[in-house]
C-alpha cells in the first residue's frame, strides 16, 4: 500500500473532504522531512516546507501549528505503519520474544534512519518539559499509550506461551526506555552500517530475556 | 553451593566488571555467555564439561584467567591431551560468535553490504546452515542462479576482541592472570583473531589457495563471488560434501579411509613445501568430503605463513638421524623458543629429543631403507595416546615461539583427524614426495 492511499473511514461522510486533508496532510510531510533530512530539522522553515508542498503556509498551519506538531505525526504515522507491518510478518508471529522485540526497534530504525538528524534534533526537543514531544506531555500521551498497549500485547503473549514471567504494565514501560536507549546509541554510533547498535540490541534483548526467565542472574 | 561460597557472586562479578564483560564490548564475554544463556543443548554442555579432564577448563573459563589467550593457548598446544568432546567444546568456544536470528543475520547483511539479501540474491535461506568462524553460514542463489554460501559476521566482533585485548594489556589485570603467557603470544593471538574479523582476507587468502592448490586434483576450494563480499560478508560458491561426522556415518570402506588419510596427509605437506602457508585451523569442521574421496576446503580465515627456516627445523627433526650435533641443536632450540631462550638448556634439548620420538613415531620409516608402501595406523588408540603424551611433553613449557604454537596445534589436529578416519597411511610415501627430495641432498654424509 502507498503512503498516499488511504483506507476509507468509517462515518457518515466518508467523503472527499477527508481524503483531501489526508493527502495534505502526507504531502506536508513528505516535504517537511525532504528538507528536515536536507537542511536540518531547525534551519529548515515553515514557508520553505508550504512552498515544497505547494501550498500557501496559512494552510500549512492549518494542519500543523508548529514543526513539533508535524513531527508528533510523523512518529503517529510510523507507529500506524509499524504495526500493520508487524501483524502481516507471518514468521515473525512465531519467532521468539527476543527476534520480535529485535524486529520492533530495528524496523523503527531502519525506517527513520534517512532522517537521523531530524530524530537527534526531536528527541534534544523532547527534553523540554513544555515541549509536545515529551514523553510528559498531553500531545503526545495517545501516541504514547497505543505503543505500550501494542508492545504490552506482544508480552502478553510471551507471558502466557511461558517465555517471559509476568510483567504486567511494567515490561512495556521497562521495553520503552530500553528503545530510547537503543535508539539513543544508535544516533550516536559510527561504527559501519551501526553494526555497535544491532550487537546492543541482540545482546540486550537475549540477555534480558533469558535474565527474567530464571528471575536472576545466576553465575 | 551458593552457601559453600558466600561472597562468591559478588567476587565474580566484579571480576567480570573488571574484563569489561559488558553487552557488546567483549567477546570473550560473547563466549562466556553463549555457554549460560542459550538454551539449546546448554545443559548438555554443562554436563560435558563438568566431566573429569574438562572440569579445569571451565574453572578457568569461570575465573576468567587470561581467558582469551587461555584458550588459544589450550587449543594450540593440548588439542591431544584432551577427551574429543572437551576439544570439540573448546574449538566451539573460540570459533562461535553468538547465534543471528533470520532479522539479526538480515539487518548485518544490510549493514555490511547497504542491501538486504533479498535484493541482490535470486533466492536466500534466512536460517542459516552452519556456524562459522564469528559468525554463520546461510544458503543462497545469485541472479545467474549459481548455489553460493553466505558467509554473515556476527556484529561489532572486532570492537568486542579489541576491548579484550586492550583490557587484558591495561594494569588492572593482575599479573597473576596475564603474566605466565609472553607479551608475544598475546599479540599474535590478537592479530589472527582481529585478521579472521576481516572477511575480504579470507576472500584473499581463498583466491591464493584456489589458485596454488590446483595441482592437487583432489581438492576443493571455493571461489569467491567479489561483488557480494565485504569485510563482514562473504559470499563464495557453494561447497558439496559432508562433515567427518557425517561422511563416516554410512560406515565407508577401509580403502576409501586410507586413501582420504593418505590425500589429507598430502595435503599438509604439500601445503608446508610448496605453499609455505597453512590452512592451519585443524578443526574437522573445515573439512567437507565428498563420496568419491574429494576433500573441500572452507573456512580460511586462519591461514599461517610458514617461514622457511621452520621448514628447515622440521625437516632436521623428521629426518636427521640421530639428532644434529649440539651447534645445530642450539639453532633449532633458538628456532623453537625464539632467540634468547627463556628456558633451560637440558629441558629444551629434552624436548628436542621428545618432538625427534615423535616424528619417529608418526614417520617410522624417516630414515630410509623402507619399502615404499608400509603404511602406519592411524587408528590405534596407542599411537595417538604416545603422540598425546609427547605433546603434552613438549607443550608444558610454555614460551614457545608463537609460530611453533599454531603449527603444532595444526599437525596435532591434522593426526586427530587421521585417527577418527581410522585412516592407515603410508606417511614414508608422502614424506619422500614432499619433504625428502630436497631435505637429504646425495651428497650428504
Amino acid at each position: 500500500m502507498s503512503p498516499h492511499q488511504v483506507k476509507p473511514q468509517k462515518g457518515p461522510r466518508p467523503g472527499k473532504r477527508a481524503a483531501n486533508k489526508e493527502r495534505t496532510q502526507h504531502a506536508i510531510l513528505k516535504a517537511a522531512l525532504e528538507l528536515f533530512s536536507k537542511k536540518g530539522f531547525h534551519a529548515a522553515t515553515t514557508k520553505e516546507i508550504a512552498r515544497k508542498a505547494r501550498i500557501a503556509e496559512g494552510t500549512l498551519f492549518n494542519y500543523f501549528r508548529t514543526k513539533e506538531d508535524l513531527a508528533l505525526f510523523f512518529f503517529e504515522q510510523e507507529l500506524e505503519r509499524m504495526m500493520g507491518w508487524f501483524r502481516q510478518e507471518k514468521r515473525l508471529q512465531r519467532a521468539p520474544l527476543p527476534e520480535k522485540l529485535f524486529a520492533i526497534i530495528h524496523h523503527h530504525l531502519e525506517r527513520i534512519s534517512p532522517y537521523e538528524e531530524f530524530i537527534g534534533a526531536v528527541y534534544l526537543r523532547a527534553l523540554q518539559p513544555a515541549s509536545k514531544l515529551s514523553p510528559l506531555s498531553l500531545d503526545s500521551l495517545e501516541l504514547k499509550v497505543r505503543y505500550l498497549r501494542f508492545i504490552r500485547n506482544i508480552l502478553t503473549e510471551a507471558e502466557e506461551a511461558g517465555e517471559i514471567p509476568q510483567l504486567g504494565d511494567m515490561g512495556p514501560y521497562v521495553f520503552g526506555l530500553f528503545q530510547l536507549a537503543v535508539i539513543t546509541h544508535w544516533l550516536h554510533d559510527s561504527s559501519p552500517g551501526k553494526e555497535n547498535t544491532l550487537a546492543l540490541l541482540d545482546r540486550g534483548l537475549k540477555v534480558a530475556t533469558s535474565v527474567l526467565k530464571k528471575g536472576g542472574w545466576e553465575w | 553451593m551458593k552457601a559453600a561460597n558466600p561472597s562468591g557472586a559478588l567476587t565474580r562479578g566484579l571480576r567480570l566488571g573488571k574484563l569489561g564483560l559488558t553487552l557488546t564490548g567483549s567477546y570473550l564475554g560473547y563466549q562466556v555467555q553463549n555457554l549460560w544463556l542459550e538454551p539449546g543443548g546448554r545443559d548438555e554442555r554443562r554436563r560435558r564439561l563438568n566431566q573429569q579432564a574438562s572440569r579445569q577448563i571451565r574453572e578457568e573459563l569461570q575465573t576468567l584467567k587470561g581467558p582469551v589467550m587461555k584458550l588459544g593457548q589450550m587449543l594450540s598446544m593440548q588439542s591431544a591431551l584432551l577427551p574429543e568432546e572437551a576439544l570439540a567444546e573448546l574449538a566451539n568456544l573460540q570459533m562461535r560468535a553468538p547465534a543471528m536470528h533470520p532479522t539479526l543475520a538480515r539487518a548485518q547483511f544490510k549493514a555490511a553490504l547497504g542491501k538486504h539479501p533479498e535484493e541482490v540474491f535470486r533466492e536466500f535461506e534466512p536460517n542459516s546452515f552452519a556456524a562459522a568462524s564469528l559468525g554463520q553460514v546461510h544458503r543462497a542463489v545469485t541472479r545467474q542462479g549459481d548455489r553460493v554460501a553466505v558467509k554473515i559476521q556476527y556484529p561489532a566482533i572486532r570492537t568486542a576482541v579489541e576491548n579484550d585485548f586492550k583490557l587484558l594489556r591495561s594494569a588492572t589485570i593482575p599479573g597473576r592472570i596475564s603474566g605466565h603467557v609472553p607479551t608475544a603470544l598475546l599479540d599474535e593471538i590478537e592479530q589472527r583473531i582481529l585478521k579472521e574479523t576481516d572477511y575480504l582476507n579470507e576472500a584473499r587468502n581463498i583466491e591464493l589457495f584456489h589458485e596454488k592448490l590446483k595441482p592437487l586434483d583432489f581438492v576443493r576450494v571455493p571461489r569467491v563471488w567479489w561483488d557480494l563480499t565485504t569485510e563482514r560478508v562473504l559470499t563464495m560458491s557453494f561447497l558439496k560434501g559432508a562433515h567427518l561426522g557425517e561422511w563416516l556415518a554410512p560406515r565407508p570402506s577401509q580403502s576409501l579411509r586410507n586413501l582420504v588419510g593418505h590425500r589429507l596427509l598430502e595435503l599438509f605437506w604439500y601445503q608446508m613445501t610448496h605453499l609455505h602457508a597453512l590452512h592451519a585451523d585443524p578443526h574437522p569442521g573445515n573439512y567437507l568430503f565428498a563420496p568419491d574421496g574429494a576433500i573441500g576446503l572452507v573456512d580460511f580465515g586462519c591461514i599461517k605463513e610458514v617461514p622457511p627456516e621452520f621448514l628447515e627445523l622440521i625437516r632436521s627433526l623428521l629426518i636427521g638421524d640421530p639428532l644434529p650435533d649440539d651447534r645445530q641443536q642450539d639453532r633449532l632450540i633458538r628456532l623453537i623458543w625464539g632467540p634468547q631462550p627463556a628456558v633451560n638448556n637440558g629441558v629444551a634439548r629434552d624436548v628436542l629429543k621428545a618432538a625427534k620420538e615423535f616424528y619417529k613415531r608418526v614417520y617410522p620409516h624417516a630414515d630410509g631403507g623402507c619399502p615404499r608402501g608400509v603404511a602406519l595406523d592411524f587408528g590405534d588408540p596407542k599411537l595417538i595416546q604416545g603422540l598425546a603424551q609427547i605433546g603434552s611433553q613438549c607443550a608444558r613449557h610454555k614460551l614457545l615461539r608463537p609460530e611453533w604454537v599454531f603449527y603444532k596445534r595444526a599437525e596435532l589436529g591434522l593426526y586427530n583427524l587421521l585417527h577418527r578416519l581410522g585412516a592407515k597411511v603410508a606417511t614414508e610415501d608422502v614424506l619422500r614426495k614432499y619433504v625428502r627430495p630436497e631435505a637429504t641432498p646425495a651428497s650428504a654424509p
